[in-house]
């Protein structure tokens, strides 16, 4: 963006204008452009949603406002606005009404490392990954304090719930991303998403791949169980089904939001949905290549770039176009997989979800780092390193190896901790009877 | 030792999933439930008493409205009463219209009632929408039978209210070959889920002593292993002309109960299939053309059960020769089988309690009346 701008004053017009002045104007237009475009997501997130989960109930969904109901959230928007705000008496009047936006805040700061295509990232910072994680725990404490603020018994133990959650399904979603971040030695999101290029095999494994844009991680065994364990936890950090339980609605009617209403009842559902989109977002960059599909890497060498100045700026709009595409269609198929996966699925206990986080996931993921290890070994190392024997063998012969050494590690890690795991959910079961035998004795 | 204090949480009157207006105290440390109070009588509406005030036909209406799922199987329960009170004979093909009445309400209860299960258990509806889907099916069958779909008022004294319309029974034979489908999708889906599983195995233990004591019935007291089914075990109406298993469960958690409610469909299913090749083919033979609606019964008591999705349905009737009944009292199955819920929550967790309540299978309209 901030090239494409330089290009356009400075080279088209000829304006001369100093660096500082072509940042500014380039932060303000992507802030502009992200604000217009955040809230229009959840809108049709929330649209897409109801229609999907309605096609899987059969029935229809919403239809009415305006054509096939596109209005929909619209018109929910307006209800929303219009709504009075309800502050119960004995709330704690400032913590209630600061709750909701401090669980919105780190939501909309997350799209600041975002990319959506080549060059389109508002801001390439260099831990953008450790930043977009660190960003989002800080809703844990929006959510609790409107969970106490409210003075609800039921809002209490939501937002219990909600923090325990997001404290463990935290540690298996870094652990899963610190396998990739290993593995390309960056924590940068526009350097994950450039890594992925390649055909099946990632071209900066194995120089030499044709770039279709498809040497994504998940086609690795690394890869693959890192993004079956982070979709897993995003699930429960966005609080989705078959981990809604902080906001179960037959159980604790609404957890934190029970007394809330009107706006800044909308503001929840407004950080909810961006949160899903952008878990959704960070799913489709690190294991699926973002914006990276075929034709994109090609369009893009052309264009305007830092490295290639006299580039066309015809190919910058090219690429853009189709790789906004490409990362847009992938995250919302994710988004779509969440639907599914609502529609399908009854919802976990708390405990049943904690003893998976810790027992399962944890050590899985935890597996998945030290064969990331090994995979980094296999595939960059050398004499230098103290790993001579490789020096000699092909980069794809390297890569086959680290390939086949992975994938039975993280299979046999995989069968082993699920034997461990429902072993020890026999002996959780036999505790529970111990227990319901005290206490109906006592009764 | 960290000091932690219990809380107690009130769930209803006015909560999603207590299927009405239904309140429990529960008493949690933590999110393990210590102690739980049902408190029932938000609907009162004064049935019994009314019951008394009218004449013993202008209460058949009036039953329907007690267990809303089920109106043909209460009306069952008082004709057959009033049947027993006065000794009123039923024609052959009104006994067959009335079981295949009575079935085809079971399986519309079960497929419901499993819907609103797995709803409670945390599922967004769609379990819920594909048994409404089967709901309705049945519905409309009832609704060119007897005119309503909820509140069918179906049943006299000697029989029933009018005959089949002529497009029933084709429409009763399509909906019984595309039944199986949906009952297998079911059973596939409820066994094969491990989220379901993990939610519905050894949750809710009702052990067969605790079972008997607090008089449980229906697919509760089977799914605790006793095989005990009225239709068996005092068979009323031409039960006994059937032939059918009655499911039972092992351990008598929330599971056995989903397991025997599907093999009930299936059992139903069966008896219908029966009813269809034994029903004597006299049109206009559904009610006993002797029998007179305004009865006067002699003098007494009489108490009449049937076996309704939900366990027993019991009328007590006591005429004092009058046109109208003197007491009248409704032995409610949802009632008597949400008295264990407390024993069978504690020690479980906040999110147990509303599977369990599920799992019994309540209608409010029936517990207060």
């Amino acid at each position: 963006m901030h090239d494409v701008i330089n290009h356009l004053i400075n080279t088209v017009f000829g304006l001369g204008w100093p660096g500082w002045a072509i940042s500014l104007i380039a932060y303000l237009l992507i802030a502009t452009i992200l604000f217009m475009i955040v809230p229009f997501q959840m809108l049709f997130l929330t649209y897409f949603e109801r229609r999907a989960i309605a096609r899987m109930q059969d029935r229809v969904g919403p239809n009415r406002v305006g054509p096939e109901g596109i209005f929909q959230p619209v018109a929910d928007g307006v209800k929303m606005f219009t709504k009075e705000d309800i502050v119960p008496d004995a709330a704690d009047k400032w913590v209630h009404l600061i709750g909701p936006g401090i669980v919105v805040a780190p939501t909309m700061f997350m799209f600041a490392v975002l990319p959506w295509g080549p060059g389109m990232v508002p801001f390439d910072m260099n831990i953008g990954l450790l930043f977009f994680f660190a960003i989002s725990s800080v809703s844990a404490v929006g959510l609790m304090a409107s969970g106490w603020a409210s003075n609800n018994k039921f809002a209490l133990l939501g937002a219990m719930r909600a923090v325990a959650q997001m404290v463990s399904y935290e540690i298996p979603a870094v652990l899963s991303l610190l396998a990739i971040v290993l593995v390309t030695g960056s924590l940068s999101i526009v350097d994950l998403i450039t890594f992925q290029s390649g055909l099946f095999i990632s071209s900066s494994d194995v120089p030499g791949i044709p770039d279709f844009g498809l040497g994504w991680f998940v086609f690795t065994p690394v890869g693959f169980l890192a993004f079956i364990a982070f979709f897993i936890a995003a699930l429960a950090e966005g609080e989705r089904t078959p981990f809604d339980i902080p906001e179960a609605d037959s159980e604790i009617v609404a957890g934190y939001m029970t007394e809330y209403s009107g706006m800044k009842f909308g503001l929840f559902y407004l950080a909810q949905y961006v949160l899903n989109f952008l878990l959704c977002a960070i799913t489709a960059i690190i294991f699926f290549g973002g914006w990276q599909g075929p034709g994109v890497g090609w369009l893009y060498a052309q264009a305007i770039t830092p490295a290639n100045p006299a580039g066309n700026g015809l190919f910058n709009v090219l690429a853009g176009v189709l790789g906004v595409f490409y990362f847009l269609a992938k995250t919302y198929f994710f988004f779509f997989v969440m639907v599914w996966v609502r529609g399908a699925y009854a919802r976990l206990r708390i405990d049943q979800l904690m003893d998976f986080g810790w027992k399962l996931l944890i050590p899985l993921t935890l597996v998945n780092v030290v064969s990331a290890a090994i995979w980094v070994g296999l595939t960059k190392w050398g004499a230098a390193d103290g790993l001579a024997f490789v020096e000699g063998w092909a980069p794809l012969m390297r890569w086959a190896v680290a390939f086949v050494i992975t994938l039975v590690m993280n299979l046999v890690a995989y069968f082993f901790l699920v034997r461990v795991y429902s072993q020890s959910q026999d002996e959780r079961a036999r505790l529970d009877d111990e227990v319901l035998e005290r206490l109906t004795n006592v009764a | 030792m960290l000091k932690t204090e219990e809380l107690q949480i009130n769930i209803g009157p006015q909560h999603p999933s207590t299927h009405g207006v239904f309140r429990m105290i529960v008493t949690v440390d933590g999110e393990t439930i210590t102690d739980l109070k049902p408190v029932f009588g938000y609907l009162h509406r004064n049935h019994e008493q009314i019951a008394e005030v009218n004449t013993y036909l202008q209460n058949m209406p009036y039953t329907d409205r007690l267990d809303y799922f089920n109106s043909m199987a209460n009306n069952h329960a008082y004709a057959l009463a009033v049947e027993k009170l006065v000794g009123i004979e039923v024609p052959e093909r009104a006994e067959y219209l009335r079981v295949l009445m009575v079935e085809l309400t079971r399986i519309l209860n079960h497929a419901g009632a499993l819907g609103f299960l797995i709803n409670d258990m945390g599922a967004w509806q769609t379990q819920l929408a594909f048994g409404m889907r089967e709901r309705e099916k049945i519905l409309d069958l009832f609704e060119s039978a007897s005119g309503a779909r909820l509140m069918c008022n179906y049943f006299r004294f000697g029989g029933v209210a009018r005959d089949l319309p002529p497009d029933f029974m084709p429409r009763l034979k399509d909906l019984l070959i595309a039944m199986p489908a949906f009952v297998d999708e079911m059973e596939r889906l409820l066994r094969e889920n491990e989220i379901l599983l993990q939610r519905s195995e050894n949750i809710g233990v009702l052990p067969k002593e605790v079972a008997i004591s607090y008089s449980v019935t229906g697919p509760m007291l089977r799914a605790s292993g006793v095989p005990y089914d009225i239709r068996r075990a005092e068979p009323y109406s031409i039960y006994d002309r059937f032939d059918f298993d009655v499911p039972v469960g092992a351990v008598g958690d929330v599971y056995d109960r989903i397991l025997v409610r599907i093999e009930e469909m299936r059992q139903s299913k069966r008896i219908i299939e029966q009813v269809i090749a034994q029903l004597p083919d006299a049109q206009g033979g559904h009610i006993n053309p002797k029998a007179r609606q305004n009865v006067r019964p002699p003098a007494g008591d009489v108490y009449a059960r049937v076996e309704t999705p939900k366990g027993e349905l019991g009328f007590y009737l006591v005429s004092d020769g009058s046109l109208k009944p003197y007491r009248y009292k409704v032995r409610a199955p949802s009632f008597i089988n949400l008295t264990p819920l407390g024993d069978m929550c504690r020690g479980y967790k906040v999110a147990d309690v509303v599977v369990i309540l599920g799992s019994i299978d309540i209608v409010m309209g029936e517990v207060d009346r």
